[in-house]
């Protein structure tokens, strides 16, 4: 007997600035979408109606509308930057869609019509700059994409910084899919500082970590880099100029979860074994499977009763248990920090002991009393192998 | 001790008076989100006696005088906006809101109203105790001016050398010009001599 089929939108950019980035969400969400089809826990099957806006900002809007008039879709799964998301948000919340946004992002935002499945700033930026600031230094120099992310990431940073008597050395802005890194990385050569925090993203990052590898390793300098954003498959592309990044994520390839070895299995199984999958990649399957278990508890994918039947519901994912806070419509997960490696992927060190409750406003965050540099931090993260 | 993030509202109180429940549940959503205390009130009922900020929905107005009261303390005000007509308005400014919302409300959009208002609030207020001083000093420009004339008839000395010793006076007691000069002009003496 075939399963009654459900429509789900699939919105990702495969070409422009940061296709790489929209394809690894492509092939997540099918992913899951196959899994579910195929799986005798779920009494209905997913049909997705993939749509791509090419990295074109006004094209997303086009492309959820189309979605939604023509396909009939209640859910939708994709968006990248939070310019597409922006795009889209007016939509879904004028016809009362639900939109399951899979990656992290900057904070300050909390639609009724969104599922925050990546990590809130208070995952991934806190735990990081916490950690430069205990381990590193108190002085960061910022390079990244002038965009949102990177003005809101190093908003943050400063605060933090400067609250622990640092200062910010530079903060060098460059745009999206701007390929001229080579004057930042003189600077830094000229002016040796202890850490530097890269928010680029896309080919931005790729030329930015090559240039600064080879002009660092030429001039005997080992200056640390730091990263909110680099997944696996963005290391393949950078090659072996790419390690020794310490980086903030909610997920890596090498979380030696159960859970997380059957989801790389599957996915090497299914895009050959030298390939990985990226965190934003594995949020879009973690947001396609709370769908799913949503609209199947609920038995309907009306958004209110699906909405109500995800709050709450613990999801056992690659990444370890992910559940969605019914407060702010973003996910409870586990924050980590790791180093790349020279295979091209990374050394996990630091984990939160439990799940971290989402803070997207950032409203827990008081800069005031965190302890200065040399005291204790007792929510610090501190340097040790995760097995 | 830094200064805590201005970005960050938790502990504030919210007096919160809104009509539709729809709309009402998402401004109380949001708040709570931003780790708001937020109190509502209704027409008829008492008034919380402190808020940090107070959120006033337009078809509660105009106000009766017994809760008038709370928009002239120097507490930041939102406007919550049905209509953008002009008689609307009217009944609007006279609270003088530091910024303003439309309805129906959505989540986006109330956490930067509520930045706004606070941020607008704060420099509206150091821009009133700036004006106090600048007319105080003014008020008392008159007592400097006598003192000036006092001094320049006193030392046979012109109006730049007078005001300079009368400037030197001042700093070396740690007083203003204009305590000084009414020091002067009281006693009849020279600066050195008052006090």
């Amino acid at each position: 007997m075939t399963k009654p089929s459900i429509p789900v939108g699939i919105l990702c950019s495969q070409s422009g600035p940061y296709q790489a980035m929209g394809r690894e969400i492509l092939k997540s969400a099918l992913m899951a979408v196959d899994e579910i089809n195929a799986s005798p826990d779920f009494d209905f099957a997913l049909t997705a109606h993939v749509r791509d806006p090419r990295g074109i900002i006004a094209e997303y809007h086009t492309a959820c509308d189309d979605l939604i008039r023509n396909t009939e879709v209640n859910h939708l799964i994709g968006c990248y930057t939070s310019a597409s998301r922006k795009q889209v948000l007016p939509i879904v919340e004028r016809t009362d869609r639900l939109l399951w946004y899979p990656a992290r992002y900057e904070g300050f935002e909390c639609s009724d019509n969104v599922i925050y499945v990546g990590a809130s700033p208070n995952h991934n930026v806190l735990p990081l700059v916490r950690f430069v600031l205990d381990n590193i230094s108190r002085h960061i120099f910022c390079v990244g994409s002038n965009y949102v992310w990177t003005w809101e990431t190093n908003r943050v940073t400063r605060e933090l910084v400067t609250a622990a008597q640092g200062s910010i050395l530079a903060e060098r802005l460059l745009e999206l899919g701007e390929s001229a890194v080579e004057h930042i990385v003189s600077e830094i050569v000229r002016r040796k500082p202890p850490v530097v925090f890269n928010t680029l993203v896309g080919s931005s990052s790729y030329d930015f970590i090559r240039a600064f590898h080879s002009a660092t390793t030429a001039a005997g300098l080992d200056i640390p880099m730091l990263s909110c954003s680099l997944c696996e498959p963005e290391l393949k592309i950078v090659g072996p100029a790419s390690a020794g990044c310490i980086t903030s994520s909610a997920w890596f390839e090498s979380i030696r979860l159960p859970e997380n070895r059957a989801f790389v299995a599957r996915w090497k199984a299914r895009h050959g074994e030298g390939s990985s999958p990226s965190v934003d990649g594995q949020s879009a399957y973690v947001a396609v499977y709370l769908l799913a278990r949503a609209i199947q508890r609920a038995g309907t994918a009306d958004i209110d009763e699906v909405r109500r039947a995800a709050v709450g519901y613990r999801y056992n994912s690659p990444q370890g248990p992910v559940w969605i806070d019914g407060e702010t419509n973003h996910c409870v997960l586990t924050p980590r920090l790791a180093v790349s490696n020279a295979q091209e992927q990374f050394d996990i060190f630091w984990e939160a002991a439990a799940p971290v409750k989402p803070d997207p406003y950032l409203s827990q965050l008081d800069v005031a009393v965190l302890p200065s540099r040399n005291e204790a931090l007792p929510n610090a993260p501190h340097l040790r192998i995760v097995k | 001790m830094s200064k805590p993030s201005s970005f960050s509202l938790r502990g504030r109180k919210a007096l919160v008076a809104i009509k539709d429940e729809r709309d009402l549940s998402i401004v109380r959503r949001q708040l709570e989100r931003l780790g708001i205390d937020v109190r509502s009130w209704e027409p008829g009922h008492g008034i919380e006696p402190h808020a940090d900020i107070v959120l006033i929905d337009d078809e509660f107005l105009p106000l009766n005088s017994t809760i008038e009261h709370i928009f002239h303390g120097g507490v930041p005000v939102v406007a919550l906006l049905g209509t953008e007509t002009p008689s609307r308005l009217k009944l609007l400014l006279e609270l003088d809101p530091a910024s303003f919302l439309v309805k129906p409300l959505r989540s986006a959009g109330i956490y930067a109203a509520l930045v706004m208002a606070f941020e607008r609030n704060g420099r509206t207020n150091e821009l009133k105790e700036q004006i106090s001083k600048l007319e105080q000093r003014l008020r008392s420009r008159r007592i400097v001016l006598a003192a000036v004339l006092q001094v320049m008839h006193l030392h046979s000395v012109a109006e730049p050398e007078a005001f300079a010793l009368i400037r030197r006076a001042a700093m070396e007691r740690r007083k203003t010009i204009e305590e000084i000069s009414a020091e002067i002009t009281a006693r009849g003496s020279s600066p050195r001599a008052a006090g």
